[in-house]
């Protein structure tokens, strides 16, 4: 009895100690709850896995990497134009342009928007911002090639050094920002147009933000909002679960039934970020026609998205979403069909000889050396995929799924097809990706492919400054990629926010570079 | 005092050692800092642009030199800048380093008030029901892994009990009970058997045949002998734990948001950010030497045989 008395005794105190660390538990997190809190403030906490230096984000600087991302999502910063739904212009802080001549650009501004520290955002600071930014920003400067800037009143004038049909596009990059440069960038805050103000930034952690009280656009709905940068993908389902953030950008598919009910709300939207692969025309058995448009017919991506992925995608055609004008519905690809593919081989002479399953010709196998990386939660799941469907049309498919990719694929016989992401039309112009990935000059044109053409197609391009003229060049840029069976379009990113009901005002867009508004609100 | 010097010094042989080591393998590992944010980043640059990257950082140069222009600029003081935040090595270093002395600290004393008594109520109850109870769950501690073991506890003390909040927004006693309790939970499955085992080892020992034979009550006995007996083992494991603790602990702090070392070093290795890594790899040498040296006082201190020996020797 005495010796159990001990027993409990100690057992007692190392409870008590735990207690002693857990003391005062429930205090802080009620005191931690957001919304419209008992003192009248209304404070939005969100949660965001993207916000990192990793992601050469770790200021609200535009005018350095790419920081000028969350400059333009936290709505510090606005650009001069920015793309709407269908990623077309819409007016922002410009109120039009003109295309004056092939290198001149006629901006004019609107009247009354005000920075956020009361000056005016006139022509003359429109112009220090631009200048600034090309000055320290390399890949600003290079995608603008701006001559000369020229400031009257509320009207902008840019020469360019040579033809540039995207110049409009291009300052709508979240390095457009226009910040007031005068104001400087103490610990990486900068001084923009935006509905909110940044008063303190702690990089890989958060950014604290307040109301503008000069906001030029309307009345700002939000007091306060904190930014938090939560890296892990449970943390953060489990932190909106808690009610510690009200909205969250990043959740990973896992986490999503278990916000797909009344206490929760999604806004999604395809977005042009592509799940693709490439072809390396390097490979002996992938330079054979047949093989390429075989793999092409053999990858089942409705299954891929609405099963794998749980319908959080968007079935792929063209290297575009269907929510473009120039988009993959205009374009005509191969569709799912494993015994059309069975057939094709056939007739290429890649037979099953030996009974194993897999495919023969002239002693080679038809092996897939297939290479791809872990860091997006659907790469690994199309390779797995693929790798199935495949097998069936009678593909050895090797995956090597890893994030030293890099490595494999710069040596140009370690590989045969590698699937990656990539934001295929980020500016709203179509020319990105294929300046990009298809010309002898670009940088990821990994597998070697040449078509005369497109570079047809891409010499009218470069020359066109008409919008739809160039949409039209885009499809049938697409159309060539698509019957050389170059490239794969398997799905597109369907980007969703996930917010507590009481919030409104909050919109995912295609572009993915606005989330926080003046008409965020939190009821 | 001359061994403690001596022990220092040996420091210095320790460091240059694992900073050429890691120096060389993190080139080893191929792709450095400029083609990590490229691919982060999605962005697309030119060869020439990329060389360029790469020779404003000094990474064009032969691997010597980078390690040599590092070393010196070390001796003078100068940890350099971190490739991705641009931020002051040692700044950014010290600036992690509170966050993680604590959960250390209180990681480590909840493993010793959980592991020691269980242990020892283990040990003397043998084979019985509060034996067969603790090493039950002990076993299921140490089968658990930490990433496993941080969601349950969110899970149950943060959604069920709203006993603390999912994000931890300073360091505070409130804020590090779940990564500390996290870290215990393993740690104590695992020392609770050690303990037991080298209590049990002293239980089985003649001298305790012959106290309880003169009469000696079983508590003295077990306080006053025993656990004398069985420090320098507890304390020899508890330095280990300690050690890996300040060196961070990657997982538990992403998961709760702990801005410790360890998802410092974690996140400069993944970007190659050599300057951080290094800074880190030098932090962990220190630790391991002085946390090694003072457990080997504390032997001397704590069994007069090591302390009578040394002197003998002496």
């Amino acid at each position: 009895m005495k010796r159990i008395r001990r027993v409990l005794a100690v057992t007692l105190a190392m409870m008590m100690a735990v207690a002693a660390l857990t003391g005062c538990g429930s205090g802080k997190t009620d005191a931690s709850k957001n919304g419209a809190a008992s003192t009248g403030t209304k404070v939005f906490t969100f949660g965001d896995t993207t916000f990192n230096a990793e992601n050469e984000e770790p200021t609200i600087d535009p005018h350095s990497a790419y920081c000028g991302w969350p400059c333009v999502r936290y709505g510090v910063g606005e650009t001069l134009f920015k793309f709407n739904d269908s990623m077309e212009l819409e007016p922002w802080i410009a109120e039009s342009y003109e295309n004056v001549d092939e290198l001149t650009w006629k901006i004019v501004l609107k009247d009354g928007v005000k920075f956020s520290n009361g000056k005016a955002c006139d022509a003359a600071a429109v112009k220090a911002c631009i200048e600034d930014l090309v000055e320290v920003h390399e890949r600003a400067a290079g995608d603008l090639d701006i001559a000369s800037i020229e400031a009257d009143g509320n009207t902008l004038t840019i020469k360019t050094n040579s033809s540039k049909p995207t110049l409009i596009n291009y300052l709508c990059d979240p390095y457009g920002c226009i910040i007031d440069v005068e104001a400087g960038n103490e610990n990486g805050i900068v001084v923009g147009t935006g509905p909110f103000v940044a008063t303190e930034l702690v990089t890989d952690d958060h950014i604290n933000l307040v109301k503008n009280e000069n906001y030029w656009n309307g009345e700002v709905k939000l007091d306060e909002v904190k930014v938090l940068t939560i890296t892990d993908g449970d943390t953060l389902a489990l932190a909106l679960q808690n009610g510690d953030i009200d909205a969250a950008y990043g959740m990973a598919y896992a986490s999503y039934p278990i916000f797909e009910n009344d206490d929760y709300q999604f806004t999604s939207t395809a977005t042009s970020r592509a799940f693709y692969c490439q072809m390396n025309y390097n490979s002996p058995v992938i330079k054979d026609d047949a093989v390429r448009k075989a793999l092409a017919m053999g990858i089942d991506k409705e299954s891929f998205v609405n099963t794998l992925l749980s319908g959080y995608g968007y079935v792929g055609q063209g290297a575009f979403p269907e929510s473009f004008t120039f988009g993959g519905q205009n374009v005509k690809t191969e569709s799912y069909d494993p015994e059309g593919a069975k057939k094709l081989l056939e007739e290429a002479g890649w037979v099953d000889s030996d009974g194993d399953g897999i495919r023969e010709k002239d002693g080679k196998t038809l092996t897939i050396k297939w290479v791809s990386y872990p860091s997006r939660q659907e790469l690994p799941l199309l390779a797995e995929s693929a790798q199935a469907t495949l097998k069936d049309i009678g593909f050895d498919v090797q995956l090597n799924v890893t994030a030293d990719h890099g490595t494999i694929v710069a040596e140009k016989d370690g590989w045969d097809v590698y699937a990656a992401a990539f934001v295929t039309c980020g500016i709203g112009d179509p020319m990105y990706f294929f300046t990009t990935h298809c010309f002898d000059d670009s940088s990821k044109n990994r597998g070697g492919y040449h078509s005369d053409e497109l570079q047809e197609l891409a010499d009218k391009m470069n020359a066109t400054f008409d919008k739809d003229e160039r949409s039209q060049i885009a499809i049938d840029m697409q159309q060539q990629i698509l019957d050389d069976n170059a490239f794969i379009f398997c799905s597109f990113l369907k980007m969703s926010m996930i917010s507590k009901s009481n919030v409104t005002g909050l919109k995912a867009w295609p572009s993915d570079y606005y989330e926080l508004t003046a008409d965020l609100d939190i009821e | 005092m001359k061994y403690t010097i001596k022990r220092l010094l040996g420091l210095i042989p320790i460091l240059l050692a694992i900073t050429f080591l890691s120096f060389g393998m993190m080139r080893l590992a191929g792709s450095d800092v400029v083609e990590q944010k490229m691919f982060n980043t999605g962005q697309v640059v030119s060869e020439a642009q990329l060389q360029a990257a790469k020779a404003e950082l000094g990474l064009d140069r032969p691997f010597i030199i980078q390690y040599g222009s590092w070393l010196n600029n070390l001796l003078h003081g100068d940890m350099g800048v971190s490739y991705v935040s641009g931020k002051n090595v040692f700044d950014s270093f010290v600036e992690k380093l509170p966050a993680t002395l604590y959960l250390t600290v209180a990681s480590i004393f909840l493993t010793v008030i959980i592991s020691i008594p269980l242990g020892i109520i283990s040990a003397v109850y043998k084979n019985k029901i509060w034996d067969y109870l603790i090493r039950f769950l002990s076993f299921i501690g140490n089968s658990l892994p930490n990433f496993f073991v941080s969601l349950v506890l969110m899970y149950i003390l943060s959604i069920k009990l709203k006993l603390f909040p999912i994000i931890s927004k300073e360091v505070s006693l409130q804020s590090v009970a779940m990564p500390a309790i996290t870290l215990a939970i393993a740690m104590s499955a695992k020392y609770l058997r050690q303990v037991r085992a080298t209590v049990l080892d002293e239980l089985g020992k003649d001298y305790i045949l012959g106290a309880k034979a003169r009469g000696v009550k079983f508590s003295i006995t077990l306080w006053k002998s025993v656990m004398r007996a069985c420090l320098v083992t507890i304390i020899t494991l508890l330095a280990l734990s300690i050690g890996s603790l300040l060196g961070g602990t990657a997982i538990v702090e992403a998961i709760f948001m702990w801005d410790g070392v360890g998802k410092l070093a974690v996140d400069a290795i993944n970007m190659r950010d050599y300057p951080i890594i290094q800074a880190y790899v030098m932090w962990m040498a220190i630790i391991y030497v002085t946390v090694n040296l003072v457990t080997d006082l504390s032997y001397r201190l704590l069994d007069p045989r090591i302390r009578l020996e040394d002197a003998a020797h002496e």
